[in-house]
């Protein structure tokens, strides 16, 4: 096989059991590789109704066929299990260098099983693989666990995925972090990976990615660089400003999420935008393997000292979710969850739902005892929260189940801003109503990654969609969304080329690399295939369309109260059904035999 | 007058994050910015986004979109992340 190693590595932390297996052309056919493939594995091994922190559960380390290639962006890899946060599958997306290195070590996919009777890390040099003791780590951060564990491997090119504390302590929220401070952050892979007592991966291999035509796939990654490094936004604002170049369009649009999303405007945004950022902590940019872009930001502030970050869903998230407009603050706050393992865009915004909670007079200070009181706007109380998140300790215990449970503990779910018991990132839907859309039936629940809409929505790419339609055109838009990103978190490449690329350019690539020579149509049809098998996933697992694929009530009720989308809802009830017609669903959401018997999937459901 | 907000690589181009400028629709503030700012012209070769108080013109009247005193419009350089 080209692209692909062809090989799966998989460790039974239960019995110590190391082998290797062969991954099927077949397989890599249908489902691409990434996020694809290894739902594929996870649906056929486990029975989707167990309980996600049971040694039953597995949890897939998945690169795609260009990970590890010089393809631009090539670094990313995939972490699939089962959620602890949603109950439905999970996959975190992360870049850097680990998934580079585990393909180079020689395998595609790492299938991690069981449970370890105490701490323990997998060590991979090549085909060297072992389980060791990981007790002396255990409770140490994630920069310590890292310079700890290259220091003990003896090869400072080897790559290091661990959990932090959060991760140990079961939050749900958990992130894995790969290179320190590159995250696998949403739906809680890191407490799965904290309940297989697993602290950490380090892996070092020599070995390299072949693809079938060299000389092709060297002109096409030639030609694809050109055209992110002339694209304005993967050339230009992304490697100036970072990502958190969107705090000043999103807010100026009037859909910047503020004080857990009460409005959508932030007056103090100016503060904490991409481009204050520049100005005040940026040291250089930094670059994840094979990247042309670089919108990494290695950023210092005297209180954490060099660090990376935070990202523009990170500064939203401890910014103007909790009423926070100082940037010192924020950069702190994310340097804590990198260390401790937690997902920024969880953290914030279930301490916001808590805030709104304890402002409405619904968690009272007597429950808190001496801790600082959860205001908005209190930097104080965000650095005290995340640190007893982490370890469970006191509220911060009530905290660590995300906002959902939470809010749903003192009898007010609608105060949780997710899906899916997953929280929403950094933009309300009321001012983006397909992007609303794609919250709702994101197969990870509350999530921007599986159909960014605010592209076409709000920054005119690669067309120019009215955020406030709701014809049968934004509901296909919304599907072609959704399958292009799961052909790219399939593949192994990084969302953000999809600024610059399409998918005659991931076509190009893909066939150059793997030699299939499929049409762009055949690949979108793959990413269809992996759209479907993520909700056959969901639907084993107990997902009601009806209940499930829905907003919090404030975004159904409650008119945007102030700014550019003042008197705006989201239209759900109209939108959706025309989602499900899109997708081939019956008009209830479960997928239609026909469509199941097209993309091959019916043996599954 | 019409209250003008840029943002990103325009906030050095025209050297502060905003100004005021006198024009009836969306095209003739363009026109006047550019003349006074040549190099605005040139960053925007490949897409702008313009907002009139927070509504993106491409859904109003484009170019043509009018403008009265006290309007807000926002000037941003094509931008993405998330």
């Amino acid at each position: 096989m080209f692209g692909y190693i062809g090989k799966i590595l998989r460790v039974n932390l239960t019995t110590g059991e190391i082998k290797t297996e062969e991954l099927k052309e077949e397989d890599a056919k249908n489902f691409i590789g990434g996020r694809g493939l290894a739902t594929k594995i996870l649906l056929e091994e486990i029975d989707p109704k167990i309980d996600p922190f049971s040694p039953e559960n597995k949890l897939i380390f998945a690169t795609g066929p260009l990970t590890g290639t010089t393809a631009p962006t090539g670094g990313r890899y995939m972490v699939v299990t089962k959620s602890p946060l949603t109950g439905f599958i999970a996959s975190s997306n992360s870049g850097g260098f680990f998934g580079p290195e585990l393909k180079a070590a020689g395998y595609d996919f790492l299938i991690i099983e069981g449970k370890a009777d105490h701490p323990v890390y997998i060590s991979i040099k090549d085909d060297d693989v072992e389980i060791k003791d990981a007790s002396h780590l255990w409770g140490k951060r994630v920069s310590e666990t890292t310079d700890k564990l290259l220091e003990e491997f003896g090869d400072k090119k080897a790559r290091v995925a661990c959990i932090g504390p959060a991760g140990e302590k079961l939050v749900r929220f958990a992130s894995i972090m790969n290179d320190k401070h590159r995250a696998a952050g949403r739906s809680g892979v890191g407490a799965v990976m904290g309940s297989k007592n697993l602290k950490a991966v380090v892996v070092r291999g020599t070995k390299k990615v072949e693809v079938a035509d060299k000389e092709k796939f060297m002109s096409v990654v030639k030609e694809k660089i050109k055209k992110i490094k002339e694209n304005p936004i993967t050339g230009g604002g992304l490697p100036n400003y970072g990502t958190a170049v969107l705090v000043n369009i999103i807010n100026e649009n009037g859909l910047y999420p503020t004080n857990n999303f009460q409005t959508g405007v932030f007056p103090y945004a100016y503060e904490q935008s991409g481009e204050a950022l520049a100005a005040k902590y940026l040291v250089r940019n930094q670059a994840c393997f094979a990247c042309p872009i670089g919108c990494g930001r290695v950023t210092y502030h005297p209180a954490v000292g060099v660090t990376e970050g935070p990202e523009y869903e990170s500064i939203w998230a401890f910014g103007a979710d909790c009423g926070i407009n100082d940037l010192a603050s924020i950069v702190i706050a994310n340097h804590l969850c990198d260390e401790l393992g937690l997902d920024t865009i969880s953290t914030g915004t279930t301490i916001a739902a808590a805030m709104e909670l304890y402002e409405k007079g619904i968690i009272k200070q007597e429950e808190l005892g001496d801790a600082p009181p959860l205001r908005f706007g209190n930097t104080e109380t965000l650095h005290y929260y995340i640190e007893k998140i982490a370890k469970r300790e006191g509220f911060g215990d009530k905290l660590a189940e995300g906002s959902y449970r939470l809010a749903e503990s003192y009898g007010h779910p609608e105060y949780s801003m997710s899906v899916k018991k997953q929280e929403l990132p950094a933009y309300d839907p009321r001012g983006a109503e397909g992007h609303g859309i794609n919250y709702a039936t994101s197969n990870r629940g509350g999530c921007h990654v599986r159909g960014y809409m605010i592209s076409p929505e709000i920054l005119g790419v690669p067309v120019k969609l009215d955020p406030h339609d709701v014809s049968e055109e934004k509901a296909k838009w919304v599907k072609i969304f959704q399958d292009l990103t799961a052909v790219i978190d399939s593949a192994g490449l990084c969302l953000f080329t999809s600024f610059a690329l399409g998918a005659e350019d991931y076509a190009d690539l893909l066939n150059a690399a793997t030699g299939f020579d499929f049409t762009a149509d055949e690949w979108l049809k793959a990413g269809e295939r992996v759209w479907n098998i993520e909700r056959i996933f969901n639907l084993k697992a107990g997902l009601i369309p009806e209940k499930d694929d829905t907003l919090p009530k404030r975004f159904l009720e409650e008119p945007m109260p102030e700014g550019p989308n003042k008197g705006h809802v989201v239209r759900l009830h109209e939108l959706l059904p025309k989602y499900y017609k899109a997708r081939g669903w019956d008009e209830k959401g479960y997928p239609t035999e026909e469509k199941l018997k097209e993309l091959g999937l019916d043996k599954y459901y | 007058m019409v209250k003008v907000k840029v943002f990103a690589t325009l906030r050095n181009i025209v050297g502060k994050n905003e100004l005021e400028i006198q024009a009836d629709t969306v095209g003739e503030l363009l026109e006047k910015l550019y003349s006074k700012y040549p190099e605005m012209k040139k960053e925007l070769e490949k897409g702008v986004i313009i907002l009139v108080n927070g509504k993106n013109i491409e859904h109003l009247e484009k170019l043509d979109t009018k403008l009265k005193d006290g309007d807000v419009v926002s000037i941003f350089p094509p931008v993405g992340g998330g």
